[in-house]
């Protein structure tokens, strides 16, 4: 059955409110064709979730769709913190679940298999317990082992209502391959309601078929396929382009200000129509040939 | 040693880190400098380390080391495994099976506590920074982690204002009593090398780095860390390390020039 989708209506069937898990990690596999619809549709309210802070959460919150993170911290890398994420953090107007990478894969992880808490061995001793067993209701709580008795933290399973996951490879039933390293993204898929996919390549499901140990995503679990290229730019998708060096600057010399963050949504959000107006204003096909990734390096 | 070989503090730094490594250890590491000593160690005497990233990386051999980030995909270049954060700091890490991590930060305390998230009164005016990443899941199940950071005196305080990673929390056995494995073995600056000491957990002084003075360390710290009657000079590089640190690793220059 065919899944496939324009960017606008896998964005139309996301309300407001929900909890969306986003499958950026810093600047790589970021859903940011996905957070630039959400933002022309003027989606709010919603709780995004991931282990490490990319640029989708980031723009996402700084354009006021998001009120909620759930995450495990993070920046851009070499080119500075999340601007966005830090100003909301820093004025209060951003609800922040803060844990650490390995908690945030056991809260997916738990919720993938349907449990009701899983134990960690991360987070003992440290504020970050205490900011989290503070905060109303409290997502961790402690149990004894029946086997040896020991006292174990336990964390509550995330179940989102969506995850939207950036790929390489998808059919249009959504069964889906992720090159390079997967990150949180596979507990992420099976932890979620459902998932929206968005895709490099579409090709057919013969072609899923004939390496099945590459599909990472079953098309069971996907509600719609977006088929839409460069739609992680300026971050990178492994083996198809890499990330965009100068508008990654240009994204964080805007947002290190309110106003020039609003600037930058005010031309390369609200200021085209959709994806394709936007790969238009960056110069085109001319200009993001000069990102493909090379084969063999997948940068 | 040559008295006169060149070598700038970070290349000093990674020849210290790269020692704390043993052949066939199971490293997990951070971007930056821990890249570069791992590096080290595995084209010197550890050969037979496995490196980890975080996000899904084993072993690596990248052509360009002062990369972006984790996420750039020049660090993942020829690895041998692309897996996930619940393979690599679950079943790896949370298992047991890290013997060193690497670690770094804001701010560290006289017991090896690490700030990597804010600056100030979380409920008053702060600075926000980071956050933990993976840095508190391997500071709380690697077997032992390896600490870099500046030599400063507003990075080194007695207390940190907050715990992102822990180390020994206030000494003695408080770790341990809190659940957690390993601990902190070293700590190094650009001007020194710390231990802790076994009984109260405090920070000791190991050695103090050449054209450094036991007075320009102590006058850069916050708080007073244990010093022995004897104090060595810390080694400085080889000429083979200085030379595979910048022809062989880092040909580019890009970590030097960070």
């Amino acid at each position: 059955m065919t899944k496939l989708a324009t960017l606008a209506q896998a964005v139309a069937s996301v309300p407001s409110g929900v909890h969306v898990a986003l499958s950026g990690f810093a600047t790589a596999r970021c859903v940011m064709a996905f957070a630039h619809e959400v933002i022309r549709q003027e989606i709010k309210g919603l709780t995004v979730s991931q282990c490490v802070g990319g640029m989708d959460a980031d723009i996402l919150v700084g354009a006021g769709a998001a009120d909620r993170i759930v995450y495990g911290g993070g920046s851009r890398g070499r080119s500075g913190p999340h601007y966005c994420l830090r100003r909301r953090i820093e004025d209060g107007t951003l609800a922040t679940e803060e844990f650490s990478s390995l908690s945030m894969t056991f809260r997916y992880l738990a919720g993938s298999l349907g449990l009701p808490f899983i134990p960690i061995r991360s987070l003992r001793g440290s504020d970050i317990l205490k900011q989290l067993q503070e905060s109303e209701p409290s997502p961790v709580g402690t149990l004894n082992d029946p086997f040896t008795g020991q006292e174990w933290l336990v964390l509550k399973p995330l179940t989102p209502d969506v995850a939207v996951v950036q790929v390489q490879v998808a059919d249009q039933d959504g069964n889906a391959w992720i090159l390079g390293p997967r990150w949180d993204n596979e507990e992420q898929v099976k932890a979620s309601k459902r998932t929206i996919v968005f895709t490099e390549h579409l090709v057919s499901t013969e072609a899923i078929r004939r390496f099945p140990e590459r599909t990472v995503i079953p098309g069971f679990r996907v509600s719609h396929v977006v088929h839409l290229p460069f739609s992680a730019h300026p971050t990178s998708v492994y083996n198809v382009y890499d990330f965009d060096a100068k508008h990654i600057e240009r994204f964080a010399d805007a947002s290190k200000t309110p106003e020039g963050f609003q600037k930058y949504l005010d031309k390369y959000v609200y200021g085209v129509e959709n994806h394709w107006g936007y790969l238009e204003l960056l110069g085109g096909m001319e200009y993001l040939s000069s990102l493909e990734a090379d084969p063999v390096f997948g940068y | 040693m040559t008295a006169e070989l060149d070598y700038a503090p970070y290349e000093l730094m990674a020849a210290v880190a790269a020692c704390e490594l043993k052949d066939g250890e199971i490293v997990a590491v951070g971007l930056g400098l821990p890249v570069i000593a791992t590096f080290l160690a595995q084209r010197t005497h550890a050969p037979n380390i496995t490196i980890i990233f975080e996000l899904g990386i084993v072993d690596p051999e990248p052509l360009e080391v002062g990369v972006d980030g984790l996420s750039d995909p020049r660090i993942w270049y020829r690895a041998k495994v692309h897996t996930s954060f619940a393979d690599m700091l679950g079943s790896v890490l949370h298992r047991g099976l890290v013997d060193v991590g690497f670690l770094g930060g804001l701010e560290i305390d006289a017991y090896g506590n690490l700030n990597t998230t804010l600056v100030g009164d979380p409920k008053g005016k702060f600075r926000r920074f980071t956050g933990s990443g993976g840095g508190n899941d391997v500071a709380s199940n690697a077997n032992r982690t390896v600490i870099i950071i500046r030599h400063e005196a507003r990075k080194l305080n007695e207390a940190v204002s907050f715990i992102t990673s822990p180390g020994y929390l206030r000494g003695r056995d408080e770790r341990e009593r809190a659940g957690l494995r390993g601990g902190p073995s070293r700590v190094i600056t650009d001007k020194a090398i710390f231990g802790f000491d076994p009984e109260s957990k405090r920070m000791r002084l190991e050695s103090i780095h050449p054209n450094t003075t036991l007075d320009d360390v102590l006058s850069n710290m916050n708080f007073e860390p244990i010093v022995p009657d004897n104090l060595p000079v810390t080694a400085p590089p080889t000429v083979e390390q200085v030379r595979l640190i910048r022809e062989e690793i880092d040909p580019k220059g890009m970590y030097a020039r960070s």
